[in-house]
């Protein structure tokens, strides 16, 4: 799926602003893992934050943590479900 | 003071009036919903008194469905939420040995489970805006655990443990939780006889009843924008029995 240009930058401001992230939103690579060793070092109360910031600026709800798990994984895969829910018929 | 929206669960009893009247006087901008279920005639009456800035809402807080409805209807009117004071509750007292389960059942939901609903209702919508404060209201119980009250004491127990939890994990956010253990309340509930009021009374080092007013006070305060470094806390409010 070819991401829209643009978007990727803004769900990485989006968590720079919302998670107050001491990282520069610049410095976060696209493939980055959000979670775990060796990635940006979320942890579960951000994720909370994330899913609350993606239902609140796109309208993607994630309900199903299984489903979260997939989606969180890096800025790609945000990017994706979003522009998949954007490009939904409402 | 910012005006604030503020939700008050069993806001038909006696403590849930005094706290909507302390929110009231605190503002008058302040936006006041309160959440009534069974009986909801002094709701009713006090939300008249200030039609512009007082609502009655239907909630049992018991189903999660009627909590998605109220906060929906919240929001529809106001874009926001910001505090959120869980006092519905009640008691139904027997030695564990004969309590009906069904006893044991209901008094766990009422009071723990409408909690535990009441915190998922809000949380989406504190945790956008970045702030917001829950106050539960607990009971002496909870630390007292009193004979004939292994239901009661057990649920209010729970939402002492539930408002420590989860105070830690949405301290970050800008949402406090916080917890309050009334003592003996003159609630103008099903008074005490005479010599069970005296029996009591003598439990009391303060030798009186506390005041709802005297509750509401304190609910008021965990609220307010300075007590913005208080979470986690339970605060008991009983004339100096514990």
């Amino acid at each position: 799926m070819n991401i829209t240009p643009g978007l990727k930058t803004q769900i990485k401001h989006l968590m720079v602003e919302n998670l107050m992230l001491q990282t520069a939103a610049d410095e976060i690579a696209d493939d980055l893992p959000l979670f775990g060793p060796g990635g940006l070092g979320l942890d579960s109360v951000d994720a909370l934050q994330l899913v609350v910031a993606l239902d609140k600026n796109y309208g993607l709800k994630i309900s199903d943590p299984e489903a979260a798990k997939g989606i969180l994984e890096n800025v790609n895969t945000i990017a994706a479900a979003v522009q998949k829910h954007q490009s939904q018929p409402t | 003071m910012n005006p604030r929206v503020i939700l008050i669960t069993g806001a038909n009893g006696g403590l849930g009036q005094a706290i909507a009247r302390s929110f009231l006087q605190e503002s008058a901008e302040n936006q006041i919903w309160l959440g009534v279920h069974a009986r909801l005639e002094e709701a009713e009456k006090l939300a008249a008194g200030s039609p512009e800035r007082c609502r009655t809402m239907a909630l049992d807080v018991t189903q999660p469905d009627s909590w998605k409805a109220t906060v929906a209807g919240i929001l529809a009117c106001h874009q926001r939420l910001d505090v959120l004071v869980n006092n519905a509750g009640c008691h139904k007292d027997a030695l564990l040995a004969t309590m009906a389960l069904e006893s044991w059942q209901k008094i766990l939901a009422l009071n723990l489970d409408g909690v535990f609903h009441g915190c998922q209702a809000v949380l989406p919508t504190m945790i956008g805006q970045r702030s917001g404060r829950i106050i539960n209201i607990a009971s002496l119980s909870a630390l007292l655990a009193p004979a004939g009250q292994a239901n009661y004491a057990a649920a209010k127990a729970g939402v002492v443990a539930l408002t420590q939890s989860l105070a830690k994990e949405v301290a970050r956010i800008g949402i406090t939780v916080n917890a309050i253990c009334p003592g003996y309340l003159d609630t103008g509930s099903p008074a005490l006889d005479e010599s069970e009021r005296k029996k009591t009374l003598e439990k009391i080092p303060m030798r009186r009843f506390g005041r709802p007013v005297e509750v509401a006070a304190a609910v008021r305060f965990l609220a307010c924008a300075e007590a913005s470094y208080i979470t986690g806390s339970t605060l008991k409010i009983d004339g100096g029995i514990f």
